[in-house]
């Protein structure tokens, strides 16, 4: 039962972590029809920025500096890179992104080296929050939980109760419109690819510590996030709260099972069957865990392809 | 009363909690050519769309040659004998205009898993593009790459491109749309040849072409059919006038 | 095609397998172009295509006890089988979207197999993979990298031979129509659906080809065939070499192979340099060195070749100073951020900096001379740009003024003519 419990707290607290780079690729989606291919590599910048000025910025302020730093990284690849190849068209700027994450990798293991680099939680977070049974439930994935609900609570009323949320809405909406209406929209694009990246840098920063700091980060976090927005509905931020959050718990939940197909073939008397097949019925649903939110992308592509929240294409 | 080619009974369409067409209903005849008047977002090219399969209606029926079409594929739509045209022009634009027409030309030849023989050895094919070419005069511009026309160029082209499928009903969305005087009138007549023995129904604005080219007239109004009639019997009905045409044409 | 025929005969065994990984990679770039850069569908797992090839053959190799399913001549066609099969399934799923969404699907497709493969030991070896021998054929032993190198020579021209002749057939041409305006197509008639998915067939059957190739080559396959790096790499080869041209992506991954091969001894920042290279495309020269390439040929047409060898040159050499001084600069960089420079540093308090190795020469990090080399290197290269720019445009002016002095006399001489 702890177990259980315990695998649902984890489970939620990653997909409120994958959320929160999700969000704002999704949010510069709706608003520019730009897949930046770079936002998970901005998740890895604010790790690696946090790491380095963790020396003298102390464990907080690196945070925060390092969310900042990453922000403007992401206004200056919107103002340098995006906007140059903005007539080429969407498939070209999805390719400039694809390229600059790419330079990023290799640059981040120009700088820090190719393995992973020591960015611990420290000591004086590194205590339990609560207990569950006989586990002691860590602090600092209940501070992950809080920082991703703070953020998603804070663009939420931003968007829809100040005048800056609306013009950003309507920007996205009818950007020529809001142009026209005297609003600066390319600064309003700059704005949020920067706000939107700053998050995913302050995603970066804060799991970081906690899970490892790597020069594989960006892949294996980007294609996860890819996931949740083809799952979620790309442009839909309820869609990509609701996807996170399920691949998240589905994705922990798994890794405690031991149980194969084999053994759930066995309620039908074909355990032997299966077993002398071998191959996928004798794999434990823990091995498979990586792999089901793929199964649930290409599930939802067979029988809603527009995503759960997202609108029909 | 020979059995109509294309009905819509009761054809509604909402978008959320709006109602854009309202309950229309229509019946084309095999060789009629019926035009679509009315204010702009009345629904007119709403209207094609459900035809053609673009969008599926909310309720009601699309009735062709006997079969129920609403709700199908644009692509099953298309072969059973439906073809239309766009109001923005949507050709194919890096490629020539050749390539073009011959891309609509190799669908009714059945051409299209086809990857073992070369195309342009095929003669048949290659006569009926240029056929359709000459048609609509553009045989001159044949390798000029399409998105380098001339809009009415573009307009002629798109026609072109309905056509080539041979189809019973077609469906032209504003083709005059950007043409100068003496190109409306020569594709009026071009109209009027193409669509001989088919059924027409046609989207304009040239009320003057609208009144020479159509046997009857529907006039579009907030998503309903208000008249249906012969030019005549338009030109005098009050309540278009009223709505659409305002005194001038009395 | 001489000097492809002659390449075991004058070239070093290891650069004959250097030529066999650069026909391997052409073949590659080139059936992915034919869904990226013909039907305009951008695949970014494109290495599962690749990946199922290769493991087919590397079974097909070992069936029958080790005699091989088929002689090893015609072996690459349990690789295009593989790469078929698994082009149907992915491409029926993939291409139930379009554009943004279509890529991500690919994407996750190859990441699920890159997932799965280490899991499912039989088919794909988990860690260690699976290996096979080549065998005996026609004669042949195909013991030495020469064989190896015709065989791979002759399947990769032949299939991209066929690769060409599709794109005169009808369906080559409805390809063409997909990228365009799929959108139309369906008011044509066509099942764009069924269409796109034949296509993504076919691309995924000559990747497994390819793949194919690779493991007769080398003997073995691993479920690392499956990282995103191979399928990061063909995207980057295919768009640097330019997906208009037929040809194009062929070049670019020949060239890219090539400089892969001979110089990451040299350098370990490699693949920041191909990265680069590839931003430098998107943003400056879409049409990649093939277009470059046509554009040449038509300047040299419009100005002729004594004109035009000026430019070229000053081109050519703002180029070469603007790369040495960035690749100065990048090396210089890698190797102090490098552990053991580091350590070396962090070993002598009374030096923190001490001097690099580069080039047989030693530079001081914190000298500026050291600087100064790559800042000139870079600021002279971009001084030859600007002069060559200067240059065409002096060039164009040129023409112009004779095109119009030509029309005057024309004018002339008509006026004078009818007077």
């Amino acid at each position: 039962m702890e177990t259980i419990v315990v695998g649902l707290l984890n489970g939620a607290i990653y997909g409120l972590l994958l959320f929160m780079v999700s969000a704002g690729l999704t949010l510069i989606f709706g608003m520019m029809g730009v897949l930046n291919f770079a936002h998970a590599s901005f998740y890895m910048l604010g790790a690696y920025f946090a790491y380095a000025l963790q020396g003298t910025l102390g464990f907080g302020g690196a945070i925060v500096a390092s969310t900042l730093l990453v922000g403007v990284v992401g206004v200056g690849v919107e103002r340098f890179f995006l906007r140059r190849v903005h007539h080429h068209g969407h498939a070209h700027e999805l390719l400039l992104t694809f390229g600059l994450s790419f330079i990023i990798a290799e640059l981040i293991k120009l700088f820090f080296g190719n393995f992973p680099v020591n960015y611990r939680v420290p000591k004086s977070l590194e205590f339990a929050a609560f207990t569950i049974g006989n586990a002691n439930y860590p602090f600092y994935r209940v501070l992950m939980g809080g920082v991703a609900i703070a953020m998603f609570v804070a663009i939420y009323l931003l968007l829809t109760r100040t005048r800056v949320g609306i013009v950003v809405r309507s920007a996205i909406y009818k950007p020529r419109m809001a142009e026209a209406l005297g609003h600066n929209v390319p600064l309003v694009f700059m704005g949020v690819f920067g706000v939107g990246a700053a998050l995913a840098g302050l995603a970066g920063a804060v799991a970081g510590a906690f899970y490892t700091t790597n020069p594989n980060m960006a892949i294996e976090l980007g294609v996860m996030v890819f996931v949740v927005v083809v799952v979620g509905g790309l442009g839909s931020l309820g869609g990509a709260m609701l996807a996170s959050l399920l691949i998240g718990i589905i994705t922990s939940l798994a890794v405690g099972v031991d149980a194969t197909l084999a053994d759930l073939l066995a309620h039908v008397g074909g355990r032997q069957w299966a077993e002398s097949i071998g191959g996928l019925f004798t794999l434990k649903v823990s091995s498979l865990a990586a792999t089901l939110p793929f199964a649930l992308m290409l599930l939802i592509l067979l029988l809603r392809p527009s995503g759960l929240l997202g609108e029909k294409p | 009363m020979s059995a109509a080619i294309l009905t819509l009974r009761d054809l509604r369409k909402s978008f959320g909690s709006t109602e854009i067409i309202r309950g229309v209903n229509l019946e084309l005849q095999p060789d009629e050519r019926h035009a679509f008047i009315g204010p702009n977002g009345a629904g007119k090219s709403t209207v094609f769309h459900l035809i053609s399969g673009n969008l599926s209606p909310t309720a009601g029926e699309i009735v062709f040659d006997g079969r129920r079409i609403d709700g199908k594929s644009p692509q099953s739509i298309n072969r059973l004998g439906v073809s239309r045209s766009f109001q923005i022009t949507n050709i194919f634009p890096k490629l020539s205009v050749f390539e073009n027409l011959r891309l609509a030309v190799m669908r009714p030849r059945g051409l299209q898993y086809c990857f073992w023989h070369r195309i342009d050895r095929d003669a048949v094919v290659r006569e009926q593009t240029e056929r359709l070419l000459e048609q609509v005069r553009l045989q001159a511009r044949a390798d000029t790459i399409a998105g380098e026309l001339a809009y009415s160029e573009q307009r002629s082209l798109e026609i072109a491109m309905t056509l080539a499928s041979d189809p019973k009903v077609v469906l032209l969305d504003e083709p005059m749309a950007g043409m100068s005087n003496e190109e409306t009138a020569y594709t009026a007549d071009l109209i009027r040849e193409v669509t001989r023995g088919r059924a027409l129904m046609l989207v304009e604005h040239d009320m003057e072409v609208v009144f020479s080219i159509s046997d009857r007239i529907s006039v579009l109004v907030y998503g309903e059919v208000i008249a249906t009639g012969t030019p005549e019997q338009i030109r005098n009905n009050a309540s278009v006038k009223e709505a659409y045409l305002g005194e001038e044409i009395a | 095609m001489v000097a492809l025929l002659a390449v075991p005969l004058v070239l070093s065994p290891g650069l004959v397998n250097a030529a066999i990984q650069m026909l391997i990679a052409a073949l590659f770039a080139s059936a992915f172009n034919l869904l990226c850069g013909q039907a305009g569908m951008l695949s970014f797992g494109h290495a599962a295509y690749f990946g199922v090839g290769a493991f087919a053959t590397v079974h097909a190799m070992n069936a029958l006890g080790g005699a091989g399913l088929l002689p090893t001549p015609i072996l690459p066609l349990a690789g295009a089988v593989g790469g078929l099969g698994i082009g149907l399934i992915a491409g029926w799923f993939a291409t139930k979207r379009t554009g943004t969404y279509f890529a991500m699907i690919t994407l996750a497709i190859a990441e699920l197999l890159h997932a799965l493969a280490p899991h499912l030991k039989g088919l794909f070896g988990g860690e260690a993979g699976v290996s096979a021998m080549r065998m005996p054929a026609l004669g042949l032993t195909f013991g030495s990298t020469t064989q190896v190198y015709y065989l791979t020579l002759l399947w990769v021209l032949a299939s991209v031979v066929l690769l060409y002749l599709y794109t005169l057939t009808p369906m080559g041409r409805l390809t063409l129509g997909l990228r365009e305006n799929g959108h139309r197509l369906r008011f044509l008639g066509y099942d764009t659906h069924k269409v796109s998915v034949l296509v993504f067939a076919i691309s995924g059957m000559f990747s497994g080809v390819a793949g194919g190739l690779q493991v007769i080559n080398n003997e073995a396959a691993n479920y690392v065939l499956f990282d995103p790096g191979l399928s990061a790499a063909v995207v980057l080869n295919t768009y640097i070499g330019g997906v208009k041209a037929f040809l194009g992506p062929a070049l670019g991954a020949s060239l890219m192979t090539f400089f892969g091969y001979a110089i990451s001894d040299v350098t370990q920042s490699w693949l920041l340099y191909q990265g680069v290279l590839f931003v430098l495309v998107m943003m400056f020269m879409p049409a990649g060195l093939a277009g470059l390439l046509g554009a040449a040929r038509a300047l040299r047409d419009r100005h002729g070749t004594g004109a035009l060898l000026p430019v070229l040159v000053l081109a050519a050499a703002a180029a070469l100073l603007l790369t040495a001084g960035t690749a100065f600069v990048v090396e210089m960089l890698q190797r102090i951020f490098s552990q053991d420079y580091r350590a070396l540093a962090g070993a002598n308090a009374a030096a923190p900096w001490p001097p690099v190795k580069l080039l047989g020469r030693s530079w001081p990090p914190a000298t500026l001379t050291t600087w100064l080399a790559p800042a000139s290197a870079v600021a002279f290269g971009a001084a030859l740009a600007w002069l060559a720019r200067r240059r065409l445009h002096a060039l164009e002016r040129r023409r112009e003024r004779d095109a119009s002095g030509a029309e005057s006399t024309t004018t002339a001489e008509v006026a004078g003519g009818a007077v």
